[in-house]
């Protein structure tokens, strides 16, 4: 088997940054990207930051999701790192990798030297048992390398090098590494129990080599990390991290207002970020972010399986009462399935408008019955549930009969998987997990992703086609058109109504610095950031 | 108190059949809202819910009688551990509650009733139906708007700032005192104020009102009326025999409160993010976490019936003559 | 029957109860005609979100811009459906259980007070949370949840008072004149405990209406755009202090109908029955 220098193969990720990594590997040093290097060393303070979401687990393959991101980018390496915005991928326990002619073989040479928090070094062995680990458990990034890597394929090949050998092709392997959180192995097999891969341990404790140390872990309180001085990159910027469950949205605003937290998530009506914006102590950081807010239309069930029947449902929803008036102008609409800021977003996709009488036409051609149509929302993630208030206001302006169901997102995603129980219609977000079209247009299209992120069980055989290509070709410039051509489908299926791009916004107080967004982890790795 | 088993074992019936009977599918819901159909039959059988109901009863006894209430389908652990890390909080909060309920609602009770049809009397007979009718959860969000967000005199969740003191004992304010940290001491009894206060008001209303009956029958029973003609001065009856009996009444009663104040402790946790028993089950709540909000269903009750239990044999102690 | 109106007549906290129960029923009759913006039970008006009470909104706008007053208003419907329907189901259930079972002695009426006692053992807000999560949110599932665990109240205090008319001379010569047991539980029975009946269910709507509103502020309650009274606070949070009225009012309307039962059912309780007065029973 051939294998090229990553310079040859450019996979989804943007050209320059993997011409990086590769120069990294020329070098052959184990010094990481020179500005990345270039960290705060021995700072002192400590970072309370109140999160709305509660951490019920310290293990960093057991969630997903951002609202818990923390402990994961913070305690957790992976083989590879986004940061920045617009963001890229940068060698992170990995120093380089190469990918095979044929896109199926990934190889990863290791950063010597590294060390887990206990003093063990991280070997390849630990790399192999954390994507073993990974598809053992079924949970977190679980669906994201399920279809691609089988249970026992990962190889050691020495103490530094470690094989992946997919069952399919993928352009975007390496921008998924992120995710393969390193654990410790040898901790870990010492504390399992029947044979649960350490979940009972390392639920609580701290295994990895990140540039914090689990001290403190409550699930009714959060957590609490110590850095780590020994980190392969230096030691991080502020000594101490403090992260609070915070769950009322009043109690972290007012607490950043009064300075017993130095920052908050912004998950939060933009009612309150405005408040936040006009403290004279507070800096809220903006940025655009690639976050998709989109409904997903069951394509499968009657009447929503009549493309007049979903295009009725993308002319009833009020977007700009939604953009302007309840989020206060604060997003920017997104008329397609990929973001307006990453590439193979095409610039000139009209979408939808909020006209009830185009929907009516449109319902005037729709053979089905009517019926109740249920549309979801979030419980917990309020914006969701506004939303379906709102469509719903549509629809019986239009003269569709509906009915709202908030459930909460354990529930969802259980339904989301199985197309007999999926809603009819669900607001719900679409995060950046990798940077990459593919991390929208393919993981909500492809009909692949049936029972995974495609839960509008669309299917188009053009649309798969040009996606299995996309994911088969190198080259950006040239997987670009496929994405845009997908995207412009997509819409005139109306396979989903595609809402707005979200934009992050960081509320700090002003004596924090250095704070990197990032749309992987929305600007919560806190080894860059300085306190004063 | 004979009735003390038989109760709980109610009560385990009581739980049981909301949890096992009323669902369409209780294996589904006990393998969690993200079960395969694989793991959902692995439930069945080991739930043991393809027997007959009266086994599946007694299994189920059996089970929660070795502690075992199931896994939280959200975070995973043993229900009973989470809830016993947990108690602590609330009973502190409890605790505390009705010292306060008490210190307010006695004296004003006495009050009352020896200034029978007074406006005192008028005016805190429509306080205390006032206290009652008040939803908590709203008084809470009122108390929070005007004390923590318009005035910023108290703070507005939470039990401590940052991460309190080294659990020993759970109680923050005998973990503060042990480690004597007066810092976090005040701290906490800070925190203290607006739930304890929300908590406080129905169960003052109640204890004003049961002084207040306690005090005027007193006041009516013949030894007292005896004491009164042969002379003895008023401030000396009611001191000496008025307020012992109407305190063993209020005594008796504070099993009553203590429901109250368990069923307040729901919302109230909920509001301020107190984090204990209430907040645990409003989040299972939400999370459709469906062994914890039994779990909870099942300790809540056992409280209740132990205090209950405890609140009878107090009362046989002080006062023999109203032994049930 | 005269004396006893003449006799609540006179109190005034009473009267005032009445009252505000009166403006609270006839608010949820005439909602429809009350209301200033009566489609915003699921209409909304994006552009005019919270904004604060002003002539056109007199009680401002929710988040979603609907007129909170109107919305109120309905809520009323749903708040009073739901006590007066669960209480009846309650009122159904406990007072034939407590007829029946203080009217024959043994181990069956025996195992039917220990049964309710057991129900009484819990407070009743955690059972109710059991039992509405285990439903699903709405409201015949609210109904459901508080009608199961509030109708031991009645059985209880019916049983109690069954057994002690049993041994008055009435009731006893009607056993004796060959009346059915039937007979002398409804016709002889019931009509004199009928004062403590109405008592008991005069207060317990209070507490009905608070812990449904609870239920609803825990989002066991109807799903939205249900004009909910708890669901509505609980929105309202995420949008403290600015918009104030959004959590004030309908906290506020849940106080003044619990308030007039209350008042009302403490004079009712003073007028017609003078041992429970002193009695430090009852919940």
């Amino acid at each position: 088997m051939a294998t090229r220098d990553t310079k040859d193969l450019v996979a989804g990720i943007g050209r320059r940054d993997l011409l990086k990594a590769g120069a990294a590997l020329g070098t052959a040093g184990a010094v990481g990207m020179p500005h990345i290097a270039e960290a705060q060393r021995g700072g002192g303070g400590r970072i309370v930051f109140a999160n709305g979401s509660a951490y019920d687990t310290m293990d960093p393959h057991a969630t997903f999701d951002v609202g818990r991101v923390a402990y994961r980018l913070n305690c957790y390496d992976g083989l590879m790192r986004w940061v920045d915005n617009p963001p890229k991928l940068e060698p992170w326990l990995a120093e380089s990798y190469t990918a095979s002619e044929d896109g199926k073989t990934y190889t990863f040479k290791l950063r010597q030297g590294v060390t887990f928090h206990d003093g063990a070094p991280l070997t390849s062995e630990d790399v192999v048992y954390s994507m073993e680990r990974i598809l053992a458990v079924k949970k977190g990034a679980y669906p994201l390398f399920a279809p691609l890597v089988a249970p026992g394929s990962t190889k050691a090949l020495d103490r530094h090098t470690v094989q992946f050998n997919l069952t399919t092709p993928s352009a975007i392997f390496a921008a998924t590494t992120h995710d393969i959180y390193v654990v410790n192995s040898a901790l870990l097999k010492r504390n399992e129990r029947d044979g649960d891969w350490g979940q009972a341990f390392i639920g609580r404790n701290d295994a990895g080599s990140g540039s914090y140390i689990i001290r403190r872990f409550d699930p009714a309180r959060g957590f609490l990390a110590q850095r780590f001085d020994k980190h392969f990159l230096g030691p991080a910027g502020i000594a101490e991290i403090d992260f609070r469950y915070v769950a009322e949205v009043n109690s972290r605003v007012l607490g950043l207002i009064r300075g017993d937290f130095q920052g908050t998530d912004p998950y939060m009506p933009q009612d309150q970020i405005v408040r936040l914006q006009a403290d004279a102590n507070l800096n809220v950081m903006e940025a655009e972010s690639t976050r998709l807010f989109y409904s997903c239309i069951h394509n499968q069930r009657a009447p929503m399986n009549d493309i007049n029947f979903r295009k009725a449902l993308c002319h009833a929803f009020d977007y700009d009462g939604w953009i302007n008036n309840i989020l206060g102008g604060s997003v920017v609409r997104n008329t397609g399935v990929v973001p307006n800021p990453m590439w193979g977003a095409p610039k000139d996709l009209p979408g939808y408008t909020y006209d009830i009488d185009k929907a009516k036409w449109y319902l005037a051609r729709v053979q089905a019955p009517m019926r109740e149509i249920v549309v979801a929302g979030m419980i917990g993630y309020e914006q969701s549930i506004q939303a379906a208030s709102l469509l719903q206001n549509g629809l019986t302006r239009a003269g569709i009969p509906s009915r709202l169901l908030n459930e909460p997102w354990p529930v969802v995603s259980n339904k989301m998987r199985d197309p007999e129980q999926m809603y009819d219609l669900l607001f719900l977000w679409r995060s950046t997990y990798y940077a990459d079209p593919h991390n929208w247009a393919g993981e909500l299209l492809h009909t692949n992703r049936h029972r995974g992120g495609n839960a509008s069980y669309y299917a188009n055989p053009e649309v798969d086609r040009l996606l299995n290509e996309a994911l088969a070709t190198p080259d950006q410039a040239k997987r670009a058109p496929l994405y845009e051509q997908v995207a412009r489908i997509s819409s005139e299926d109306a396979a989903a109504i595609f809402i707005h791009n979200t934009k992050w916004y960081g509320p700090f107080r002003k004596n924090v610095s250095g704070v990197r967004f990032c749309p992987i982890g929305d600007g919560q790795e806190m080894r860059w950031l300085s306190i004063t | 108190m004979v009735w003390f088993v038989p109760t709980l074992l109610g009560l385990l019936a009581i739980v049981f059949f909301i949890s096992h009977v009323i669902p369409a599918d209780p294996a589904a819901f006990a393998a969690g809202e993200n079960a395969s159909a694989a793991t959902i039959a692995e439930m069945r059988q080991r739930l043991g819910l393809d027997q007959p109901l009266h086994i599946q009863f007694l299994r189920y006894v059996q089970s929660i009688f070795t502690g075992d209430m199931g896994r939280s389908i959200y975070t995973g652990r043993p229900v009973s551990e989470d809830l016993l890390s947990r108690l602590p909080a609330t009973l502190e909060l409890t605790l505390v509650t009705v010292v306060v309920a008490t210190l307010v609602g006695v004296p004003l009770g006495v009050v009352a009733a020896l200034k029978r049809n007074s406006w005192i009397d008028h005016a805190l007979r429509l306080v205390t139906i006032a206290g009652l009718a008040i939803a908590s959860f709203w008084f809470a969000i009122l108390l929070q708007l005007f004390f923590s967000m318009q005035l910023g005199i108290t703070p507005l969740t939470g039990r401590v700032e940052g991460w309190g003191p080294e659990p020993i004992t759970g109680f923050y304010v005998i973990d503060s005192l042990i480690n004597w940290d007066m810092e976090t001491l005040l701290d906490a009894f800070h925190h203290m104020v607006l739930p304890v206060a929300t908590l406080a008001l129905p169960a003052a209303a109640t204890i004003v009102r049961f002084t207040r009956a306690g005090v005027l029958n007193a006041l009516e029973s013949s030894y007292v009326l005896y004491e009164t003609a042969m002379g003895y001065p008023r401030w000396q009856i009611v001191w000496k025999y008025v307020l012992r009996n109407a305190l063993i009444g209020t005594v008796t009663q504070i099993g009553l409160i203590f429901g109250i104040l368990l069923a307040g402790a729901v919302v109230v946790e909920a509001v301020f993010d107190w984090p204990g028993l209430g907040l645990f089950a409003v989040n299972s709540i939400l999370n459709s976490d469906y062994n914890a909000v039994m779990g909870f269903t099942l300790v809540a009750g056992t409280m209740f019936i132990v205090v209950n239990l405890v609140v009878d044999i107090l009362q046989g102690l002080i006062d023999p003559r109203e032994t049930r | 029957m005269r004396q006893v109106l003449r006799k609540l007549a006179e109190d005034r906290a009473s009267m005032f109860g009445l009252a505000l129960i009166l403006v609270v029923v006839l608010a949820a009759i005439l909602a429809p005609i009350l209301s200033t913006h009566p489609a915003d039970v699921a209409e909304f008006h994006t552009g005019i979100r919270l904004s604060p009470p002003n002539p056109d909104n007199w009680l401002g706008t929710d988040r979603m811009g609907s007129d909170i007053y109107s919305r109120l208003l309905f809520g009323a419907r749903i708040t009073l459906t739901i006590a007066v329907v669960a209480i009846l189901v309650a009122v159904l259930i406990g007072v034939p259980i407590g007829l029946v079972a203080g009217y024959y002695e043994g181990l069956g009426s025996d195992l039917l007070m220990r049964g309710s006692d057991v129900f009484l053992a819990v407070p009743q807000i955690v059972l109710a949370i059991a039992i509405a999560q285990t439903l699903g949110p709405s409201i015949e599932n609210v109904i459901l949840a508080l009608s199961v665990t509030y109708w031991p109240f009645w059985a209880r205090l019916v049983y109690a008072e069954t057994r002690s008319c049993k041994k008055e001379t009435f009731v006893e010569a009607a056993i004796a004149l060959g009346c059915s047991p039937f007979r002398v539980m409804v016709l002889h029975i019931l009509p004199s405990i009928s004062s403590s009946i109405i008592v008991r269910t005069t207060i317990g709507m209070g507490g009905t209406i608070l812990t449904a509103a609870t239920l609803g502020f825990l989002g066991l309650g109807p799903p939205p755009p249900t004009p909910e009274w708890g669901r509505t606070i609980a929105e309202s949070r995420e949008y403290l202090p600015m918009a104030w009225w959004y959590a004030a009012f309908p906290g506020l309307a849940i106080f003044i109908v619990v308030m007039g039962f209350n008042l009302l059912g403490d004079g009712l309780r003073d007028v017609l029955d003078p041992r429970l007065r002193r009695a430090s029973r009852g919940r």
